[in-house]
């Protein structure tokens, strides 16, 4: 893999796929990625929201590389909440 | 009451147990995160959310989900009491899952000067909706059935969001627990103050 890649596992309304993913690129293009490998697309990008094992909304225009993520670390990419009523 | 078994259980069966295999692969983070799994046993998972962060940690509420005919239709999803499994009344619930939903600009009609800021109205919608504090409540979401039931969203039926996982049940965890369980910063505590008469002796 080459030096300005790293893999990250990311868990798609709970199913698991690993990305490649280019540590200069703002953490949103993962989400594409992760959604086409996992057969979710139906949706847009913009209405899944990406967390931290903790919970923590990740925020998606900051860089990869600048988030420091464990070689084991898990993402979390869930649908969002739609407009309730 | 157990709802009826219409599509082939062995389907409804293998889907169910995809939803608790995935789960259980996370386990781990997911209980970090206060997530127990108490019981699955096809149709149904209970799962007691708790506010981990709380110093001690709370238990907020039970998710029970029945994935009776999943997925030829959404699964069930309902708050009920963690330590009997019964359901919470409107009344009872011990969060609301309230959002933040940004209101019209402006009433219609109403107009500002040219150049004022136009002012946003902010209000609170809870995801969980009832129509009396005795009712059962449901959660007015896409993707489960109490919600594709209502006959106020027979214009967004199921199969609009069935392909996207809308019924999944880590999605569905995560958007309970965001907007009913992660907001929880602390606790409220209300201490009342009762003022009598202090006695010294009682006379004979």
């Amino acid at each position: 893999m080459p030096d300005n890649e790293l893999q990250l596992e990311v868990i798609v309304n709970g199913q698991s796929t690993i990305i490649r993913a280019n540590k200069n690129a703002p953490l949103r293009t993962i989400i594409q990625l992760a959604l086409q490998q996992t057969g979710n697309a139906g949706q847009p990008p913009e209405n899944w929201e990406l967390r931290d094992a903790a919970g923590v909304l990740l925020p998606l225009d900051q860089k990869i590389e600048e988030f420091n993520f464990p070689t084991d670390a898990k993402l979390f990419l869930n649908l969002r909440a739609g407009v309730g009523g | 009451m157990a709802t009826p078994q219409y599509t082939d259980p062995k389907v409804s069966r293998r889907k169910f147990e995809r939803e608790v295999e995935e789960y259980r692969r996370n386990e781990v983070a997911y209980r970090s995160r206060g997530w127990i799994l108490v019981e699955a046993d096809f149709p149904r998972v209970l799962v007691v959310l708790c506010a981990a962060k709380l110093k001690p940690a709370a238990v907020i509420t039970g998710v029970r989900f029945d994935y009776s005919n999943y997925d030829a239709a959404p699964p069930s999803v309902q708050l009920v009491e963690p330590f009997t499994g019964e359901p919470y009344r409107a009344a009872e619930l011990p969060t609301t899952l309230k959002r933040q939903v940004v209101g019209p600009a402006l009433p219609p009609g109403a107009s500002l000067p040219p150049g004022a800021n136009v002012p946003r109205l902010v209000g609170h919608q809870p995801l969980m909706q009832a129509y009396g504090p005795e009712d059962m409540p449901f959660l007015c979401l896409a993707g489960v059935r109490e919600y594709h039931e209502h006959p106020a969203h027979s214009g967004d039926a199921w199969e609009l969001h069935r392909c996207i996982g809308a019924g999944r049940l880590v999605r569905l965890l995560e958007v309970i627990d965001t907007y009913g369980v992660r907001p929880i910063s602390g606790y409220n505590v209300e201490l009342v103050p009762r003022i009598g008469f202090a006695q010294n002796e009682v006379p004979e």
